[in-house]
């Protein structure tokens, strides 16, 4: 197969797993085993409730709950970290690869157990993201995940919180199925939208051997389900469904083959999310693209890389996710013309908008909320409000503003009782030139909260 | 009744729910009108004022509970419990003609948003609400040299019978206790029971455990790690994580 480097020998030689520690304290080791998995942008703790337990700890809010939030904004539930980082694949776009040269580490089953306590006892989080390198292969490492999980749950520790766990693609069923009654959500990474870059780049993995694992958790949570339905004490599996990630903009996919993939994977996969992380550099790969040039503001005096366009990008993938689970799009209506990319001038529900002018505007006393979740700058919120509200009366715009809705965009595709909010040409372009002008704040100042957190 | 025959009056309860509920009581069945309602602990009196105290009854509150629920509706029962907790100085007066709307009106009450006290009312119980849930997630306890954890907040809203609610059930096991600092008010658990008590406002923390400091190292290295600088973003993250909240937060203090 391929050439074992000197930690790995090293390791398989003191078995790990046993014997951890080498020569670095524990504080290393957890810092190393963070910056391995802080790439994996998936940390809700949602789609499961569950009470507390005499005698066990922690419970489950199927709203999640945020705990804190990065720097970079983004929202910490979990306890992220990897069981160890000595990895046999050599993915070119994972930071934990076999040629990365990076400081490697492990934990044993009962330090996780240990920090998870100490960190869940103080409320600093949620539960435990758990994830591995592939150790020796995909069995052993799905073994050592499991043993894990299985301490976590048992006697002493007793933690009755949320559990993430990521499956390891070529595992056996038998395992996948022990795994997935300890914890609450499994995902499994595709990471590359296209078998072609998945031979490329990850040479050890392949389509089927991600998809598998992914079909076998579906099958288990339906018939769970069922049993549940029918047997009180049934045991649940993976009861929060399971998750994906997809790395945007290491690979020459069009946002199109993206969304079609998302919206593929929530029909016949049952996902109850798609993660999209922008691909930021992790080493200086010539078969990856390269990080953009850091450029010196001489105002500041501080050096700029330009991650901008390739962060906005996620963030439009995200808000088509969005128009796919909760406001009833399909991802062909979103890729109707020429255009194989998002705009990132305009937001995806804008830009369908606009090209479809012919449907608006809409009459907000009569329209049915299908048709409302569709008006750009309308989300659900304030769709149920007008819906509510009409009942009981005829809404004018003041109404609107006084019900808290954002009229901002909407009022460009809106009429109340027959009158639009001013006269203006319904043309595309008129439109659009309004919809940007107050824009000031320029393109990327948009990311709002719900973009980032919840299932 | 009608209206002429109400005595017009400035309505003082002692704060709790129930005393609240008797207000309402008194408006229907003692002819009480109030011009203005206010809690004991922030009432001022003012020299030209008709002021009226009104004692709590736990039958009458119970009355009013039920009608809110049978009359009015479950959802409108439970936005004026939240809305109850939140901090404005006229919350109480807002959330009475909420209530007597509604028994006017009945369970489609809250379908009229265009109504500014409907529309004000479900948002004061609307902030309460987010408040408390992200201080489910932000609390931040640590253990001191009794075994006993300690949470400090500064919250807004009186959000603490929320937080004890969720935290009796998620830290069972465990005896803590949470300080709302802005109320001088705190929440006692003993591992089965828990219990409301007045905090002086120079009440000093208790001592830590010998190893908290280490656990918060553990936790500010780890929170500091997980960032990824290529995507550091100040303006995001002051709007989910707004500064008033960092104050007592182990990652943000050290």
């Amino acid at each position: 197969m391929y050439a074992k480097n000197d930690k790995m020998i090293q390791l398989e030689q003191m078995n790990v797993l046993n014997d951890v520690g080498g020569n670095m304290d524990f504080a290393e080791r957890l810092k190393t085993l963070t910056e391995g998995a802080k790439y994996d942008v998936a940390c809700t703790s949602s789609g499961v409730n569950r009470k507390g337990k005499r005698g066990a700890v922690g419970s489950a809010e199927a709203c999640g709950i945020c705990h804190s939030f990065t720097a970079d904004g983004r929202c910490i539930s979990l306890l992220k970290v990897l069981l160890n980082n000595y990895c046999e694949y050599d993915c070119q776009y994972c930071v934990n690869r076999r040629s990365s040269d990076i400081p490697r580490a492990s934990m044993a089953p009962h330090e996780i157990a240990d920090l998870t306590m100490q960190f869940y006892r103080r409320n600093y989080i949620e539960g435990l993201f758990l994830s591995s390198a592939v150790l020796k292969n995909p069995d052993y490492t799905m073994e050592n995940l499991i043993k894990t999980l299985a301490l976590l749950r048992g006697d002493p520790y007793n933690f009755n919180g949320y559990i993430h766990v990521k499956a390891i693609p070529g595992a056996d069923d038998a395992l996948i199925r022990k795994l997935g009654t300890l914890a609450d959500r499994m995902s499994v990474n595709i990471e590359l939208p296209s078998e072609q870059s998945l031979t490329h780049l990850a040479p050890e993995k392949s389509k089927s051997s991600i998809l598998a694992p992914m079909k076998y958790v579906k099958n288990g949570i339906t018939q769970a389900k069922e049993e549940l339905a029918r047997y009180k004490n049934a045991a649940p599996f993976v009861p929060a469904g399971q998750s994906t990630q997809l790395i945007v903009g290491a690979t020459p996919e069009a946002d199109s083959r993206i969304v079609h993939l998302a919206q593929g994977l929530y029909k016949n996969y049952a996902l109850r999310r798609v993660f999209y992380s922008a691909y930021i550099p992790v080493g200086n790969d010539k078969m990856l693209p390269a990080a953009p040039t850091p450029t010196f503001d001489t105002g500041t005096g501080l050096t700029h890389t330009a991650y901008g366009p390739i962060l906005l990008r996620e963030h439009r993938l995200y808000q088509a996710d969005w128009l796919l689970r909760f406001y009833g799009f399909t991802a062909g209506e979103l890729f109707k013309d020429e255009n194989e990319n998002l705009s990132l001038h305009l937001d995806p529900k804008c830009h369908w908008a606009l090209r479809n002018l012919d449907k608006f505007p809409v009459e907000v006393n009569r329209a049915d909320y299908a048709m409302l979740l569709r008006v750009p700058g309308i989300g659900q919120v304030s769709a149920e409000r007008i819906v509510k509200a009409r009942r009981v009366g005829k809404l004018d715009f003041t109404n609107l503003k006084k019900m808290g809705i954002v009229l901002k965009r909407a009022r460009y595709f809106i009429t109340c009782n027959g009158k639009m909010a001013e006269k203006i040409n319904m043309l595309p372009e008129s439109i659009e030139l309004r919809l940007t002008d107050n824009h000031s704040a320029g393109p990327y100042g948009q990311l709002t909260l719900t973009d980032l957190a919840h299932a | 009744m009608p209206s002429n025959t109400r005595k017009q009056v400035d309505v003082v309860f002692d704060g709790t729910f129930e005393g609240f509920l008797s207000v309402v009581h008194a408006y229907y069945y003692d002819g009480i009108l109030p011009r203005s309602i206010q809690c004991a602990d922030e009432y001022q009196p003012a020299i030209i004022q008709d002021e009226y105290f009104i004692v709590t009854s736990h039958n009458n509150a119970k009355k009013v509970a039920t009608a809110i629920s049978k009359k009015i509706s479950i959802d409108v029962k439970r936005t004026a419990q939240y809305a109850f907790l939140s901090s404005p100085p006229d919350r109480y007066d807002a959330l009475f003609q909420y209530i007597v709307a509604g028994f006017k009106i009945g369970h489609t009450i809250d379908n009229h948003l265009q109504n500014e006290i409907v529309h004000r009312v479900q948002k004061l119980a609307r902030e309460v609400g987010r408040e408390a849930h992200r201080y489910t997630g932000f609390c931040r306890f640590e253990e001191t040299t009794h075994g006993i954890y300690y949470c400090a907040i500064d919250p807004v809203n009186h959000i603490l019978s929320i937080l004890a609610n969720h935290f009796a059930d998620r830290l069972m096991n465990q005896s803590w206790v949470i300080h709302d600092k802005k109320h001088h008010e705190a929440v006692v658990y003993d591992g089965h029971d828990y219990a409301f008590v007045n905090v002086n406002a120079d009440q000093p923390p208790p001592p830590m455990a010998a190893n908290e400091k280490e656990i918060q190292g553990l936790w500010t290295m780890y929170f500091n790690t997980l960032a990824i600088e290529a995507r550091k973003n100040p303006k995001l993250h002051r709007q989910i994580m707004p500064l008033r909240f960092r104050n007592e937060m182990t990652e943000f203090k050290n």
